[in-house]
């Protein structure tokens, strides 16, 4: 299909005025001071506060709950229970199966179970030492593998494929013959662990029952529009009278894009005492809810040609779903569907399984359901490199997928600036002196990837826009957006700030945005598959662009004028030279702002403020303002599954990874990583850097340091930020940030998205880089000091011809 | 949030005579300092205790100077107090080292000598160093005072030779002859609880102590008797990795834990050989 250039690449005025500049956040400052406002920083009068009691056992039947202690309990509120909240939500329609509070049994050790609502929470936690519940223990299954192999009792009653959550199944071309034919197939086994996400900010919610009969809930959430209509659903409130915020948010990477217990417990809280409830989750209770990576274990085979041309690729997957289904469907999709760029196959299959297990349930994080297939694929690519002897980027280079082509599995790719990704970090890390020719013990590796930028399929199937936005002109010179997206520390209101400036040619501080308010702003689908800059961007320019042409007429009429004459710059409206001298460029020199006397007045021609503008426009056509929209085209394979992991357009990321192995204590340190990301156009290039940063980061601390994992009782390993570890500043590797910018035809002035893509390349780039150093290839996450000795041994032993000894216990 | 009216109570004492006096008086009163694992233990419900004695205004705990042959620290010194202190700097300067790998700079700005000794983890940083500079234990009652070797202070896991009466008053920390030598094995960088934490002395009779592989910080004397005997480092390496006892948590494993700290005693050994730069 052919991309579509809906708004154009180009700068509206000529040249661009605030986009590509590295601007301020518009909640930086706040943020800096601490005068942002959390969700925990909300104290309502009279305001309660709730405590969630949760399950000890990875699996078991609820015999029965006594509560009669706890609500005597002086302070107490009230007491909730399954029974008060039975109906089941999740955040996929056709996998509706959580409840705020275990409903007649638990499937993992921190379920919850009951909640209290108290003065405090010291009187709500020990009241929830009084209640008593009454447990029937049942077989936990821990093993993905056992949940597959047997289901009585299922973890989930009345499932016809017992224990599975999800299997897709999808073939592109004759894979065997493919692979049968080629001159090389590597086929190896790899496994990811499972990682969450620890944002900062603990879930926080709270909870408002009006004498109006509306609902509010304030949410630490990134989805406010799925929690408006997942309230409505479990609490059988009318839509219309509940209304959902989200306030200044202090991070997400995914584990806050389901609707949650808490926000429903304190709603029926808050309408069962008539106060207002506040429930804030403890670090413990956050790793609890989890919603992190799924842990992956991933059988891939890949046949190339002697040149090193891929032919087929081949990949058995089965996930680790935990308790609930929450995204998994999705996962299971896109651990195939999203793999196929940026190199070409010219045949592909996958199978992949998601099988529930009693342990907290899994989710999206920072690209979601790719990050783990895309860690096995690199590496068996750079076995091939190897096998073949080949350089590893060479051999990428040779199986470019190109621009604006599709995908073996049917998705449509527009621009894609993988192969300049390629070139930069070659060339910034000096790969070719330096690649396989640093003394022993140190390496470099490359990867790539390939990620969504938005998805045009929305999670419930419907025909409105996935991204819609509304703008208040103000007689004022003030420009208010109201947007549905959730800026969740990526920017979201920020670019929106830029965008309307831009279009509408103002100063930055004539525009403010207001944002995740159910009431006051149009619907968003949320801050989910880095979809916010494409789509809301996308939106604010249809916005502006039906009142832009309003205000410029008024005032073209006003100095009977033609319109092609009247510039809007920095909020200073001016009259152009007849015939414009420089139609690409005002030349405006200096931050002109309203009031001011711009340069052009001293040329003698026209000029007015925006807001005199706004005005002449508010008198000649009304009150001002406007609506746009975005919605994606229609998009994927003619086949089930075959929108999933579609998307308006993809981004493009290369890493070249540094390390140092220290082959005494197998500790791995990783030196530098070298960032390239075609984000399209950079918006705001400080922000898409922070992005990549932020990326390679958490792509490091994945390989080297996270662990989500349960005891054999399913209990959790270490609910703390002191055992669940992630990298301090003196753990950070240099990371140099390398923007890419291939203009995307269908993207806000050609951006693409900046925030997941840039995560995916780090974690095989340090097992290649592991390879270049000392030889040996990690395959099982995380890479542990304990691992490397493991495989130092091994290869050690193979050299010298005896078998090598089995991983002791789960090294660490 | 906690906003409860606090079940908890704080004593302030007038002088430190006041308050071994309310320690002998009181039975059940826990005496806190910088609070740094006592605010985690309380939060986390661990604690059961609800009186506490401040010790944190106690001038006189906080001093750190020489007195005869051997360098005194008080009890409440910080971390950051140790790390900054020129006589720490010159008589043990693996106490700084120790200091410096303790938590981030608000636990070093808080945390205690005397809290890392009586907190008693097997993980403490600064332990290994107090066994290897063969420190005293400085005991104070209402009845008087009384000194214990660090080696004989703890009987096992968190527990210790001292009176429910009694507080640590501060460390004597003789000479130390020969080079001094640390080194922590966490999980990161910075704020982490070890994996394996060795102090070492190398001297014509060498110390070698280690913490995280045992149910409390431990000296190694097979391993020392080997050095001090010219075994090679290699034979030594053998005897302490069969001399230390460490368990699989979620830090790491016995195996690797066995391991490193033989790499750990390797690299001590070189590091410290004549000849070698002082660090």
């Amino acid at each position: 299909m052919a991309s579509r250039d809906i708004h154009g690449i180009d700068a509206p005025w000529g040249a661009f005025r605030h986009v590509g500049r590295d601007l301020r956040k518009v909640d930086g400052l706040a943020k800096a001071t601490g005068a942002a406002m959390y969700t925990d920083d909300i104290a309502l009068p009279g305001m309660l506060h709730a405590k969630t009691l949760r399950s000890p056992h990875a699996h078991a039947r609820i015999r029965s709950i006594d509560a009669a202690d706890a609500l005597r309990l002086a302070g107490v509120h009230a007491v909730i229970t399954g029974e008060h909240l039975p109906v089941t939500y999740g955040i996929l329609p056709w996998t509706q199966d959580e409840t705020a509070l275990a409903v007649g049994k638990v499937r993992f050790v921190g379920e919850p179970v009951a909640a209290v609502a108290a003065v405090d929470e010291d009187a709500a936690n020990a009241a929830l030492k009084l209640i008593r519940v009454e447990y029937e223990p049942l077989h936990a299954y821990l093993d993905p593998f056992e949940s597959l192999a047997r289901h009585d009792p299922p973890i989930h009653e009345g499932r016809k494929d017992g224990n599975v959550s999800k299997h897709v199944h999808l073939a592109f071309g004759d894979v065997d013959a493919a692979l049968a034919e080629a001159d090389v197939v590597i086929e190896d086994d790899y496994v990811f662990h499972g990682t969450t996400h620890a944002a900062i900010e603990p879930h926080c919610a709270v909870g408002h029952y009006g004498a109006d009969g509306v609902l509010t809930v304030w949410s630490s959430t990134q989805i406010t529009h799925y929690v408006h209509r997942a309230l409505a659903r479990v609490l059988d409130v009318p839509a219309h009278r509940i209304r959902v915020i989200q306030p200044c948010l202090g991070g997400a990477f995914g584990g806050k894009s389901d609707p949650f217990s808490l926000e429903f417990v304190v709603a029926k809280l808050a309408m069962t005492t008539g106060r207002p409830v506040k429930m804030l989750y403890t670090r413990e209770e956050v790793f609890y809810t989890h919603r992190g990576r799924h842990p992956m274990h991933m059988r891939y085979r890949t046949g190339a040609t002697r040149e090193g041309r891929l032919v087929g690729v081949d990949a058995t997957i089965v996930i680790d779903g935990g308790a609930y289904s929450s995204y998994g469907l999705v996962t299971t999709y896109y651990a195939g569907q999203l793999l196929t760029g940026p190199y070409a196959f010219a045949t592909y299959r996958f199978d992949s399984t998601r099988a529930f297990t009693n342990k907290p349930p899994c989710g999206p994080k920072r690209g979601h359901g790719s990050v783990q297939p895309r860690f096995a694929f690199e590496v068996q690519l750079d076995e091939l490199a190897s096998t073949l002897e080949i350089d590893p980027i060479e051999i990428r280079r040779r199986n470019l997928l190109g621009e604006h082509t599709t995908t073996v599995n049917g998705q449509r790719i527009t621009s894609n600036g993988f192969a300049r990704c390629l070139d930069v970090v070659e060339h910034a890390s000096n790969w070719k002196t330096r690649h396989g020719q640093l003394p022993f013990g140190r390496g470099m590796g490359v990867a790539g990837s390939m990620y969504i930028s938005g998805t045009n399929y929305p999670i419930y199937p419907n025909p409105m826009p996935q991204a819609a936005v509304q703008l208040k002109i103000d007689r004022s010179g003030l420009v208010t957006v109201f947007t549905g997206a959730n800026d969740i520390g990526q920017g979201s209101n920020s670019i929106a700030q830029y965008l309307v400036a831009e279009e509408l040619g103002l100063a930055l501080d004539q525009v403010r945005v207001v944002s995740a308010d159910t009431d006051l702003c149009p619907v968003d689908l949320g801050a989910y598959s880095s979809r916010e800059t494409f789509m809301v961007g996308n939106a604010l320019i249809d916005a502006c662009r039906k009142v832009r042409p309003l205000v410029v007429r008024a005032v073209a009429d006003h100095w009977q004028v033609d319109p092609s004459r009247v510039r809007f710059v920095d909020g200073v409206v001016v009259e152009l030279d007849d015939p414009p001298l420089q139609p690409a460029g005002v030349a405006v020199g200096g931050e002109a702002r309203p009031g001011a006397s711009p340069p052009d007045a001293a040329a003698g021609r026209r000029w007015m403020t925006a807001a005199e503008a706004f005005q002449l426009a508010e008198a000649r056509f009304d009150t001002l303002g406007a609506t746009g929209a975005y919605n994606t085209p229609t998009l994927g394979g003619d086949y089930r599954g075959g929108t999933i992991g579609a998307a308006p357009a993809y981004s493009f990321t290369a890493h070249v990874v540094e390390v140092s192995v220290d082959v005494e204590t197998g500790r791995i340190t990783c030196e530098k990583v070298w960032i390239a990301h075609d984000c399209g156009r950079a918006l705001n290039p400080m922000l898409v850097a922070g992005q990549m940063e932020g990326s390679a980061y958490m792509g490091v601390a994945e390989a080297l340091m996270e662990a989500h994992g349960v005891n054999r009782f399913g209990l959790h390993a270490g609910p703390s930020l002191l055992d669940y570890r992630i990298p301090t500043t003196v753990d950070t590797p240099e990371l140099a940030a390398l923007i890419v910018e291939s203009l995307d035809p269908e993207g806000p002035y050609g951006a693409k998205e900046a925030g997941e893509g840039p995560l995916h390349p780090a974690i095989p780039a340090i097992s290649n880089a592991v390879f270049d150093a000392v030889g040996i290839r990690l395959k099982h996450l995380p890479f542990t000091p304990g691992k490397v000795l493991a495989a130092l041994r091994a290869r050690k032993d193979a050299a010298a011809g005896t078998p090598a000894p089995a991983l002791a216990g789960g090294a660490r | 949030m906690r906003t409860a009216i606090s079940r908890l109570s704080l004593v302030e004492p007038r002088s430190l005579r006041h308050a071994l006096r309310l320690m002998r008086d009181e039975a059940g009163l826990v005496p806190l300092a910088g609070c740094t694992d006592l605010y985690v233990a309380l939060n986390d419900g661990a604690l059961r205790a609800t009186r506490f004695l401040n010790l944190w205004p106690i001038e006189e705990l906080r001093v750190i100077e020489p007195r005869g042959p051997v360098l005194f620290i008080g009890a409440l010194a910080t971390y950051s107090s140790l790390i900054r202190s020129a006589d720490v700097r010159r008589r043990l300067p693996m106490l700084v080292s120790a200091a410096r790998e303790v938590g981030g700079r608000q636990v070093q700005n808080r945390g205690t000598l005397g809290g890392n000794i009586a907190n008693g983890s097997p993980a403490g940083d600064t332990l290994p160093v107090l066994a290897a500079a063969e420190a005293t234990v400085v005991l104070g009652s209402a009845t008087g005072t009384r000194r214990v070797p660090f080696t004989a202070f703890y009987k096992g896991y968190r527990t210790t030779v001292m009176r429910a009466d009694e507080l640590i008053l501060g460390i004597e920390v003789p000479e130390v002859e020969g080079r001094q030598w640390f080194c922590k094995v966490g999980t990161r960088g910075a704020q982490a609880i070890s994996k394996v934490v060795m102090a070492a002395v190398r001297a014509p009779h060498p110390r070698v102590a280690l913490g995280s592989v045992a149910p409390t910080v431990v000296r190694v004397p097979k391993t020392e008797a080997a050095l001090t005997g010219g075994a090679s480092v290699d034979e030594a390496r053998t005897i302490l990795m069969s001399e230390i006892a460490p368990i699989d948590d979620i830090r790491s494993t016995a195996a690797y834990r066995r391991h490193v700290a033989g790499v750990l005693l390797g690299r001590f050994w070189e590091q410290t050989a004549a000849g070698r730069p002082v660090y």
